[in-house]
């Protein structure tokens, strides 16, 4: 893979260049279906009233409200894509200036992955204020207080957006747009299952095939499990994430739902199938970009393993169990990157042991 | 002197005994500026231990004693002369431990050994849990380990059967597969085989394999296959072998070859006429496990096997990127650069804070310089893992004395 990066020198801007790559196929996807959703919702709904900014803009690129062309769905994927992700970086860029001043250091690169990742876990309706909250919470929380790249405890990105998410929970419904049933904690597509099944994602057009491109609402960036199998095999061949951490939340969501199917009772997500799991929401790229953050995760590799086996539970459990929080991805990461230190001393102390039951 | 059959000879006119090869060795000299020495005769020994002798790699006159910080022993060079004046020694007249011990300390033998955990030279009354013979060598354009061994396999068998008899503990003989060395005892003496990578051919892999250090104190011993033949040639004829074989490899070198050079030999005089011009970088060992030497004078170190010398454009160097942030960031890539059974994340992180009793308890006793070089390569930070496990080794050691 040396060919698509000659010359990056330094081993940490490679690291962060080749994860800024591996985000490409999910940020075009994030271009295109948020485009596709904003048009679909426009010509469904013609009381809309489309005075807001995007929409202003949107129509300024000149996307055409009418036909569903390439041109229309990427300029108005642009228009609610770009401004918040520009308005992400600013507020990035700006922490990461005043902490690199007061600490004499240089400023490192890092605040634009951190900038990237949160804008895709946003819905394309997202307040700009929230962005800017979720953002400098981010920076000063999740990283600056810890020391920078390399050195946090959560993955800032996560981190920021679980403060959204907390913060505003309804707030998406307001929206007429994205009558989000589940605010900003993502995917409608689940709330539907939820209510009614396989029956009611039919009704609206939702399929495997549709589920797996992805053009499905939901937050930006997560809807489409191609460009993430991309961005995962990118990922994967430069061996940045740890294949065992994410096998083991795959292999644990299988098991997991398929365990609640059988023992289910009801209608909503403890029937849903295990496929299912894995296309609606966010669990995929979650895993890849979220769970797999080198540095936030398990370092050991039996931990890797327990740690992905807890994502699984944990997601499919709150999924079940708990209607108001339909996704359930962002809790549950946040939730094993705190165990990872504990999963990780744990599994060492078991290795000490071993070392010192050696006879020499 | 015996040459190896098909083996360019390449004699230079300087050799050396270098300070740093042998750890924690205060030395006490035995000769003076300018003193003429026969080869294999004992120069200098260790103040602590005393019987700890080393012997001159080659004869001729002592023409300079190097001396660092703290009046450390840096080299003691010697410049060769046309005499050939070899120190002659008696085999030991029985096979029992006592005697192979006082042969090889009193050849200077002894000193080719090292102990796992710190790599030092064992004491001359240690007692090993095991002994390793590394008899084959994975590292990329090592010399053949298999001609060489077969060419002096006398010589190699003896040397063999004499190291089993200096302890009740097994002795393995690590080799490559397809390259079988059959032992007679079979009781004391045990074959293992190793391949795959780069690293089947380091001790620190045999050992954990065979014998794993855990955190009980004891230690194993293990032994080069160029110093074993060097042994074997003590004892079978009674004079010191004065030859290693090396080769010459990298994208800079002319003619990539194996030579037969003196112990000790000066590099400089030794890649004289074979590398390009133009910039070039020259390491002791492979383009794997090489470490940078500085230009000037160096001299081959005890126990090395190659010369890699790379154009300028090939590769990286540890620790030359300045960075502020020193953070490890871990990745799949660190995890099979180690030997299996260590984490490699938090040893690298323990070895980054220095903190010792935790290195320790992670396995850094079963770990010298050699067996981090690869993390230092690979990790984001641009540590030395090398200087940090020694600095935690030297911990270690001083609370254990």
């Amino acid at each position: 893979m040396n060919f698509l990066l000659p010359n990056s020198g330094n081993g940490r801007q490679r690291m962060l260049q080749l994860q800024l790559l591996a985000l490409l196929p999910v940020s075009i996807a994030a271009l295109v279906n948020t485009g596709y959703q904003y048009l679909v919702a426009v010509a469904q709904n013609n009381a809309l009233s489309t005075d807001d900014f995007r929409s202003r803009l949107a129509r300024g690129l000149g996307a055409n409200h009418e036909s569903l062309g390439l041109y229309d769905m990427l300029a108005a994927g642009f228009a609610h894509l770009v401004p918040i992700l520009a308005l992400a970086l600013l507020v990035g860029g700006f922490w990461e200036r005043i902490i690199a001043e007061r600490r004499q250091t240089p400023m490192e690169p890092g605040f634009i992955l951190v900038a990237l990742l949160f804008t895709l876990l946003l819905p394309g309706a997202a307040a700009f204020g929230h962005v800017v909250f979720g953002m400098s919470f981010a920076m000063l929380v999740g990283r600056g207080i810890f020391g920078g790249d390399g050195k946090t405890f959560l993955s800032p990105a996560l981190l920021g957006i679980a403060i959204v998410q907390v913060s505003f929970p309804g707030v998406a419904d307001q929206h007429p747009l994205w009558s989000g049933l589940a605010g900003y904690a993502g995917s409608d597509a689940i709330a539907v299952y939820h209510r009614g099944g396989e029956a009611a994602l039919s009704a609206i057009d939702i399929d495997l095939w549709s589920a797996f491109i992805g053009s499905t609402p939901g937050t930006m960036g997560t809807t489409s499990i191609l460009a993430v199998l991309l961005g995962a095999a990118l990922l994967l061949i430069e061996r940045l994430i740890a294949w065992r951490l994410l096998i083991a939340q795959v292999i644990g969501l299988f098991v997991f739902a398929t365990l609640f199917n059988l023992l289910g009772t009801g209608p909503g997500a403890s029937a849903m199938p295990a496929y299912w799991h894995l296309l609606l929401g966010s669990f995929a790229f979650g895993a890849v970009f979220l769970a797999c953050d080198p540095v936030a995760s398990a370092c050991t590799n039996p931990g890797r393993w327990i740690q992905g086996f807890t994502i699984a539970l944990l997601v499919v459990l709150i999924r079940v169990a708990n209607p108001t929080h339909p996704d359930a991805v962002i809790p549950a990461l946040l939730l094993a990157s705190i165990l990872a230190p504990l999963i990780d001393h744990l599994v060492i102390a078991w290795n000490i042991r071993g070392r010192a039951r050696r006879h020499v | 002197m015996s040459v190896s059959p098909g083996l360019e000879t390449k004699y230079v006119s300087r050799a050396a005994l270098l300070g740093p090869d042998y750890r924690g060795v205060n030395f006490e000299l035995l000769c003076e500026l300018g003193d003429e020495v026969k080869s294999g005769a004992a120069v200098m020994r260790d103040l602590r231990r005393p019987e700890i002798r080393f012997s001159a790699p080659v004869s001729g006159r002592i023409s300079r004693i190097e001396r660092g910080a703290r009046r450390k022993l840096i080299s003691l060079q010697i410049d060769v002369d046309d005499s050939l004046a070899v120190a002659r020694f008696e085999p030991p007249a029985s096979n029992d431990s006592v005697s192979i011990r006082n042969f090889m300390l009193e050849s200077g033998a002894w000193s080719t050994l090292r102990t796992r955990p710190f790599g030092n030279i064992p004491d001359p009354d240690g007692k090993p849990t095991a002994v390793f013979v590394t008899a084959l060598d994975a590292e990329p354009l090592a010399p053949n380990t298999r001609t060489i061994i077969d060419t002096y396999l006398q010589e190699f068998r003896a040397a063999v059967n004499a190291l089993a008899g200096i302890s009740d503990a097994p002795l393995y003989v690590c080799h490559a597969p397809d390259h079988a060395l059959v032992f007679e005892d079979s009781s004391r003496i045990r074959c293992a085989t190793f391949n795959g990578g780069y690293s089947a051919s380091l001790p620190g892999v045999h050992i954990n394999e065979l014998c794993p250090i855990g955190l009980g104190g004891g230690e194993v011993w293990h032994i080069g296959y160029q110093d074993v033949i060097a042994l074997g040639h003590l004892l079978l004829h009674g004079k010191p072998w004065l030859q290693r074989v090396i080769s010459l490899g990298g994208n800079a070198v002319r003619n990539p070859r194996s030579l037969a050079v003196y112990p000790g030999s000066a590099i400089g005089e030794l890649l004289a006429k074979e590398v390009n011009d133009g910039p070039s970088r020259i390491l002791a060992g492979s383009s794997i496990y090489g470490r940078q030497l500085a230009t000037g004078s160096a001299y081959l170190d005890a126990g090395q096997r190659q010369i890699t010398v790379l154009g300028a454009s090939a590769g990286d160097s540890i620790g030359t990127t300045a960075s502020t942030n020193n953070a490890v960031i871990p990745s799949e890539t660190l995890e099979k650069l180690i030997l299996p059974g260590i984490f490699p994340v938090p040893l690298m992180r323990a070895l980054q804070l220095g903190d010792a009793e935790r290195a320790r308890e992670l396995g850094a006793l079963e770990l010298v310089e050699e067996d981090v070089m690869l993390l230092s390569r690979a990790c984001v930070s641009h540590n030395d893992y090398a200087v940090l496990l020694r600095d935690v080794l030297d911990q270690l050691e001083g609370a254990r004395r």
